[in-house]
Parts: C-alpha cells; structure tokens; sequence
C-alpha cells in the first residue's frame, strides 16, 4: 500500500486550489491507493497531527506538494522521514532539455569524492518520491506519473519476492486478477484522510545533506542561533524559529549550497535543480554582482538591526580579525621556535 | 574627439570612444550637466550578443546605492542581472530600448543608452579610457575562466 501524501498549498488561488481537488479526486477513485492531505509540509508544526501522520507512514512514499523535490525531501528529512530521493519523470519543459545537459557534468564533480553527511548515514531502504505541483496544469499528468511510480515500485517489490524480474504481462495479471482467489486490493476506493491543522507561516532553513559536509560555515555565519548539532557532532536545524523571517544570508555562505529556503524568491535559494541555467551563461559576476560573502553580511547585518542588536559591520570575518592583530618584531622566543623548524623533529 | 581605444578580445576588436568614461561593470558613462548617462560597453556587448530581453525592477526616478541589483538582461547566449554603477538619483530610463533591445546591439553608444542617473558623491568610481583598458587586461581572463567554467 503506497500512501500518496498531497500537502496543499498556502495560497488561495482558485486555480492551484483546483489542480489539488482535481488530482485528489483521481487519485481517490482508484482502490489501493492511501491518499492523505495534509496542509503546507513546510509551515507544519513538528508534534502536530500530519507530521505524527506522516512519521507514522512506511515503506516507499509520494508526496506532492508546492515546493522543489529536494525542498519537500528535505523537509521531509528533517522530521526524521529518510528516504532515497525517487525518481520523478515528470518535470517542466524546459527543464527536460537542462536536465539532458546537465547530466554529464554531475557526473564529473561526484567523481570528487567529497564526503558529505549523507554518506555517513546507513542507506534508506525506502524511497521517497517528490512531485512539484508547478511543473503542470493538467491533473492528469500528475495522476499518470503517481501511477507510473507505483507501477515502478509495484515492479520493484515483485521483482525482490520472486527473486527473479517479473514480465509486463504477469504485473498486469497482478494488479487486475481475474481469477477467483485474488484478495483483491488492501483498500477500497473513497478512502482519502484529510488532516486539518492550523498552521502558522514559518521561515527556516532546510540542510540538504547529500551535499552537506559538515564544515560549520553556517553555524559560524548565523548570530540567531538557528544552527547547532547533534549528539554525532553533526550540523542540524536546532531552533528553527529563531530564523528571522524573510533572511537568506546562511544560504549564501554555504560553499556546497546545501542549504534550502523553500519559499524563497530566487530558485537556486529554493532548491530548484542544479545547473537549471541551460545554455545560458551568467555573466552577473563580471556585470558587478556584488560577491556572496558581502550580501550574506549585509543581510545578517540588516536583520540585526531589525532586532534591535548591534550590526557586525564587516564582510568577510576574518579580514576584520587579522586586521586588528598587529605585526609585532620577532623576539628571542620567536628565533627560537623558529630554529625548531631547522632541527628536523 | 580623437581615435575610439581598441581591446582584442580573443580576434574581436571591442572599441571603446575616448569621449565617455566607464564603469567597472563594463558600462559607459557619459555626462552632460548635473546627469550621467550610462550605456553597455563594447566589452559587454560582445560577451551577451544579441540582446533579447531587458527588464528593470525599480521605476524611476528613485535613489540607488552603487552594486544595487536593479534589472536583467537575456541575450542570445547569455544572462545576468544588472547593477547600478554609482550611487545617486536615477531620472529616467530608456524606455524605446525596453520594447527593442537589439538597439544596444546596433548603436550601443548612441541610441542604446541604458538609463540616466544624477550622482550623489561628487568622487565617482569611474575610470578614464586608458584606465579601463587596463582593467579589461586584467579581467579578460577572469571572464574566460568564468565562461568556462560556466560550460564544464
């Protein structure tokens, strides 16, 4: 039994508010499927009831939701719902032919072999698929790709208890059996559960941790103490709310821009797909973008005013640190540990 | 006005005339009066080729502080947002460029200007022509660094 979760958007738009019901609807008329709508996954509260709901869940899910694949996994992540990210064919148009070109030059930088947090993880048995309501306006496409990933993962399980790879004609007898021991499907058609809760707006970063290394950066950056770690001495999101509404600073220091602010404006912020440029090339750099580090300041600066806190007044925190020391003439001690150096310890 | 300034880049031969002066940006600056006019350099319109869309995301007139994000350009090969160059009171922006842009590919120093502004600090962080060659030396090979490692 797959659940498929639809976490509504919080806009009141007539026509998003369609596009949900109408999938809703589809997704409703077929038995087997476990259909669960939640509000905005991003504004839920962690001990409320569709977090418990969706932390009760198992095995392999699909969740669609108003926000970029790795923003909903992530999220998702984070209430300590882990999965491998599924594989979703169904992407905006133009998105397809940066995809294609994309795809040689992942390739390339994973051959780095960085350690990221991920991999330090035990890996996720299940898997988790991630539908972004923007990439369509039909329902049916929607419908069509929620039923291809079941047929996928369907596959998938068959293939494992047989041990063997089942053919198109045997899933299809699987699936619609005629004969007259089938139990039929595990639950009826009409069996949508819809959780109401009132959900406040929130603003908090969100780790990806498949490209997270750890490095501090974030936790050294921000001065509201959203960031600590856990007990394994890694980064988490500690004090979510502490965020202050509306800043990206974080995001921008990040040097593996691993870290996702679903709401934000600026797509690359919100955790569209690498390298979405296509064939374009930015040239904002050599058009006088000012660099990351200066508006990441900037911003943290602005909020702390907004805060009634002192603002840092610098750009990069280390240059204001060094700049502070003076050089002072060597001395005999100096000489000395000098000389420790020629001694070949 | 005597002989435009030449800089090749790669076997282009981008001109620069010697009656303006010019931004870091790759921006041309022209004044008359208490206003400066600014404009796309040779520079930058050989990187964006043909120019399709330009948007702005302030209206004038309106005050700037210098680096401000203040539009976009897409061109045939590339994009990128646009920033103020000083910091000063924007008066007007070109509007015949917004429904064609190709004009800052046919005439970028003349009717392809981009928008006039009154600066506010009487030091203006512009450079002379021989100075912004100079800057071009220096940054022609950050912007193939860039534009390579943009396709890798």
């Amino acid at each position: 039994m797959i659940p498929i979760v639809v976490s509504t958007g919080q806009s009141k738009n007539p026509v998003k508010r369609e596009l949900e019901e109408a999938v809703i609807a589809e997704l409703d008329k077929r038995p087997g499927y476990e259909v669960v709508v939640i509000p905005n996954l991003y504004d839920l509260s962690p001990k409320g009831e569709s977090m418990s709901a969706l932390q009760a869940l198992e095995g392999d899910l699909i969740i669609f939701s108003w926000f970029y694949q790795r923003s909903a996994h992530w999220i998702l992540d984070r209430h300590g719902i882990h999965g491998k990210l599924g594989d979703v064919q169904l992407q905006a148009a133009d998105e397809e032919e940066d995809e294609a070109a994309a795809s040689g030059t992942e390739d390339e930088a994973d051959a780095e072999d960085i350690l990221r947090v991920i991999d330090q993880r035990p890996v996720s048995d299940r898997t988790i698929y991630c539908l972004d309501f923007r990439v369509s306006e039909t329902a049916n496409d929607f419908v069509e790709e929620a039923q291809r990933i079941v047929r996928e993962i369907t596959g998938q399980e068959l293939d494992q208890w047989i041990q063997g790879t089942l053919s198109e004609q045997q899933q299809a007898r699987y699936e619609q059996p005629q004969n007259d021991t089938a139990m039929g499907p595990a639950t009826q058609a009409g069996n949508t559960v819809r959780i109401e809760e009132a959900a406040g707006r929130r603003w908090y970063p969100v780790i990806d941790f498949s490209r997270c290394t750890n490095c501090m950066e974030c936790i050294d950056f921000c001065l509201f103490g959203v960031y600590g770690v856990d007990q394994s001495e890694t980064i988490l999101v500690e004090q979510p709310d502490n965020c202050r509404k509306g800043c990206p600073a974080c995001s921008r220091v990040c040097p593996e821009n691993a870290i996702v602010f679903p709401q934000h404006k600026t797509p690359a912020i919100a955790g569209a797909a690498a390298d979405n440029e296509g064939f374009k090339i930015d040239l904002s750099l050599l058009f006088g973008q000012p660099n990351a580090a200066d508006v990441a300041a900037q911003e943290r600066d602005e909020q702390l005013v907004l805060a009634g806190r002192q603002p840092v007044e610098e750009t990069p925190i280390l240059a204001k640190r060094q700049a502070d020391t003076q050089a002072s003439n060597p001395d005999s001690l100096d000489e000395l540990i000098d000389g420790l150096d020629t001694l070949n310890l | 006005m005597s002989e435009p300034l030449v800089f090749m880049m790669g076997e282009f031969a981008a001109e620069f005339p010697t009656d303006r002066q010019y931004a870091r940006n790759h921006m041309w600056a022209l004044a008359s009066g208490e206003s400066i006019r600014f404009g796309f350099s040779a520079y930058a319109v050989r990187l964006l080729q043909d120019v399709y869309f330009l948007d702005w995301n302030l209206a004038a007139p309106v005050m700037l502080q210098q680096q401000q994000e203040i539009g976009s350009i897409e061109s045939k090969k590339a994009e990128s947002s646009l920033y103020a160059p000083v910091s000063g009171q924007l008066t007007a922006f070109n509007d015949k460029l917004l429904a064609d842009p190709s004009t800052i590919n046919t005439d970028k120093y003349g009717k392809g200007w981009l928008f006039d502004v009154e600066p506010a600090d009487p030091e203006l962080p512009l450079l002379t022509p021989a100075q912004y060659i100079e800057h071009l030396d220096g940054v022609w090979k950050i912007t193939q660094q860039t534009i390579k490692g943009q396709l890798n």
